[in-house]
């Protein structure tokens, strides 16, 4: 068994006994086959003395129940750290920040508290899934959409606490940008509402996100300032139509105008988020990639020669495909209006009409609707990525870790990251990664990600070999001032060290809340480089 | 009096033998929501980063190589250790399933569904 740090035995124990008295005995887990079952599936330290693992677990129903428990934690010292359903692989999972706090599995607070499809709104608990969601709306065929991201088993509240995104508009694919309203307990087991919950008899909770004076809801993401017992989310009422088309462009410099061609449908909310491609690149994997080994030979080819690559690939260097959602008149006007903007602007641009379909789809073809999370579908399908296949077969590793940095939307900033990207593996002795027709992820509207994956296993030496990788990408990316959005937790220290402008007073400040909120430090120690000051380290 | 006595000792005792026998009907609700959307038997052709298969389904596809069916809810050979090492331990990119998902009690449900058709 691991105890949290600093704490004896005789008052882990007695906190145990509270938090029995708090929830059902049963929901407390503290066999080592139980808390077992709270280990990051994915972690990159898997067996080693530094995973991050519990000590134990507590699962409490009712918002009464965290703050009973808070208050326990407060007595005796003990860290929590709060998961919704503990589904955020790569990023943790359901194991805690620090090695030896409690997890306080908020699964069994479950209930979707209120959807009102005329005011386009969802209320909900932590513990239910983007799946749960979809079913209570499909169920009463209430007329909204969801805007899901690809694991459908994570929690609307905690993936848009964690910054996780979807692939519907703008505005519902930014998940936290798109949260109305929070129920908070805070550290010292007070319980806040945010916005126009704070207003005892008010009926717009849901309806305007800031109230009066400062907002804190941002607070309460990705930090350790509380635990978020109920969130609001704006919905996209349900369209009538979905249209999507494919727009090619011929040359490696296209990708300029193309980029600010897609940005403008993008920024006046005409668009879905744009799916880039290239067929040239596509070639790697295909019947082009002797050539692109060929174009690869001497290190990153010049322009002149990207150029004369393509030319005799006969295949356009881009592709983006656009996704439409409204009423059937709109979305073929916008269609239209895509064309004929980007045929003006990129000479012997194509334009290939695609899928159009009213919505909502009929029930009987879920199953098979491809791409199931543009239509706000809840699915796992995208766990197809990492699993067993022809390319692993013998070999599968147990997970993966992310690493998605932000860049400036332009072409210029993809270019030169795919360059650094592709340099840096190099230099690792690994084999190449990235050529000239990078792709990026468009997640949040106004800005690209690009960065790199990498293995995890439940094999400490494999382990080493991928975290020596992250580590490099994160410092040399970060040379370019390139830096994650989230990570897993064994870099996120790392990562926010990243963050550094004028002696890192970000996240003095940060501090200083910290000391000043949750003096005994019990919630989420370490999440996102904000350690309790009893655990804070000499910063150099 | 007697009534009301005897009705909660008939209801007590179905709860009680309800609670002692695994029931498959729950465990193919318990599959559906929990282990269907990787190991189900339909697929889309396509997804968004790959060719149209399920997680689970296309994975044991390419280990058994048709020497075992690919989707769990044909198998005949899969017995209760196996199954609940697996929910419980993770495999590969399949994680672990604590019991605030499913619980015990469900997961005897998931292994009487899954054992339903066991070779003896």
């Amino acid at each position: 068994m691991v105890l949290p740090p600093n704490v004896s035995q005789a008052d882990f124990n007695a906190a145990l006994n509270e938090f029995r008295s708090a929830v059902e005995p049963s929901w407390v887990f503290s066999s080592d086959e139980d808390v077992a079952l709270y280990r990051d599936s994915y972690s990159i330290n898997w067996g080693e003395p530094d995973e991050r693992v519990a000590s134990a677990a507590v699962a409490p129903a009712k918002v009464e129940e965290v703050q009973q428990i808070v208050r326990t934690a407060n007595r005796y010292r003990i860290p929590l750290y709060p998961i919704s359903t503990g589904r955020n692989l790569t990023y943790g999972g359901s194991a805690p920040n620090m090695r030896g706090s409690v997890v306080v599995d908020l699964k069994r607070m479950n209930r979707v508290l209120e959807v009102d499809e005329k005011r386009a709104f969802a209320l909900v608990e932590p513990g239910v899934s983007y799946f749960d969601l979809y079913h209570y709306i499909r169920e009463r065929n209430l007329k909204v959409m969801l805007d899901v991201p690809d694991p459908g088993w994570g929690s609307p509240m905690g993936n848009s606490l964690d910054h996780g995104a979807g692939y519907t508009m703008a505005a519902f694919r930014d998940h936290f940008g798109a949260h109305c309203g929070m129920e908070v307990v805070t550290p010292d087991g007070e319980l806040i509402r945010t916005g126009m919950g704070a207003v005892p008899n008010a009926d717009s909770w849901q309806d305007f996100h800031y109230g009066a004076g400062p907002n804190v809801d941002g607070l309460f993401a990705q930090s350790n300032f509380g635990i978020v017992t109920k969130m609001g989310f704006w919905l996209m009422p349900m369209p009538e139509a979905f249209l999507t088309g494919t727009v090619t462009a011929p040359r490696h410099q296209d990708l300029e105008a193309l980029v600010y061609e897609v940005s403008y449908l993008e920024d006046l909310g005409l668009t879905g988020m744009p799916q880039y491609g290239s067929p040239v690149g596509r070639g790697a994997f295909g019947p082009g990639a002797a050539a692109m080994a060929s174009l690869m030979q001497n290190g990153w080819p010049s322009a002149e020669a990207i150029e004369n690559f393509v030319t005799a690939q006969k295949r356009p260097a881009w592709s983006v495909q656009l996704y439409f959602y409204g009423p059937e008149e709109t979305v073929r006007a916008t269609w239209q209006a895509a064309k004929r903007r980007i045929g003006k602007a990129i000479a012997g641009a194509t334009f290939q009409d695609g899928e159009f379909m009213t919505l909502p789809i009929p029930k009987e073809n879920e199953p098979t609707q491809s791409d199931k999370p543009r239509l706000g579908i809840p699915a796992l399908e995208v766990f197809n990525m990492v699993a067993r296949n022809q390319g692993n077969a013998n070999d599968p590793s147990d997970g993966h870790a992310d690493l998605f940095v932000t860049i400036p939307r332009k072409a210029s900033a993809l270019f030169e990251a795919a360059r650094v990207l592709y340099e840096t593996y190099k230099e690792l002795g690994m084999p190449a990664q990235g050529n000239p027709f990078p792709t990026p992820f468009t997640y949040y509207s106004r800005c690209f990600w690009t960065g790199t994956t990498v293995p995890t296993w439940r094999d400490p030496e494999k382990n080493a070999r991928s975290r020596a990788i992250f580590e490099k990408v994160i410092n040399r990316c970060a040379e370019h001032g390139w830096v994650g959005y989230r990570t897993s937790p064994a870099f996120q220290d790392l990562l926010i060290s990243k963050y550094s402008f004028n002696n890192h007073a970000l996240l003095r400040f940060q501090e200083k809340l910290k000391d000043s909120i949750d003096p005994n430090g019990i919630i989420s120690p370490g999440r996102y480089g904000i350690w309790p000051a009893s655990m804070r380290k000499n910063r150099a | 009096m007697r009534r009301t006595l005897f009705l909660l000792l008939v209801i007590g005792s179905g709860n009680f033998l309800l609670a002692q026998k695994p029931s498959e009907t729950n465990g193919k609700v318990v599959f559906d929501k929990w282990c269907a959307p990787c190991h189900g038997a339909v697929a889309p052709k396509n997804v968004m980063f790959g060719t149209g298969a399920l997680a689970g389904t296309s994975a044991l596809a390419v280990k058994y190589k048709g020497k075992l069916p690919a989707v769990l809810e044909q198998r005949t050979d899969l017995t209760s250790v196996m199954i609940k090492s697996v929910v419980r331990h993770g495999l590969f990119g399949m994680p672990i399933t604590r019991k605030t998902e499913v619980s015990d009690a469900e997961l005897e449900d998931v292994v009487a569904y899954l054992t339903r058709n066991r070779k003896k």
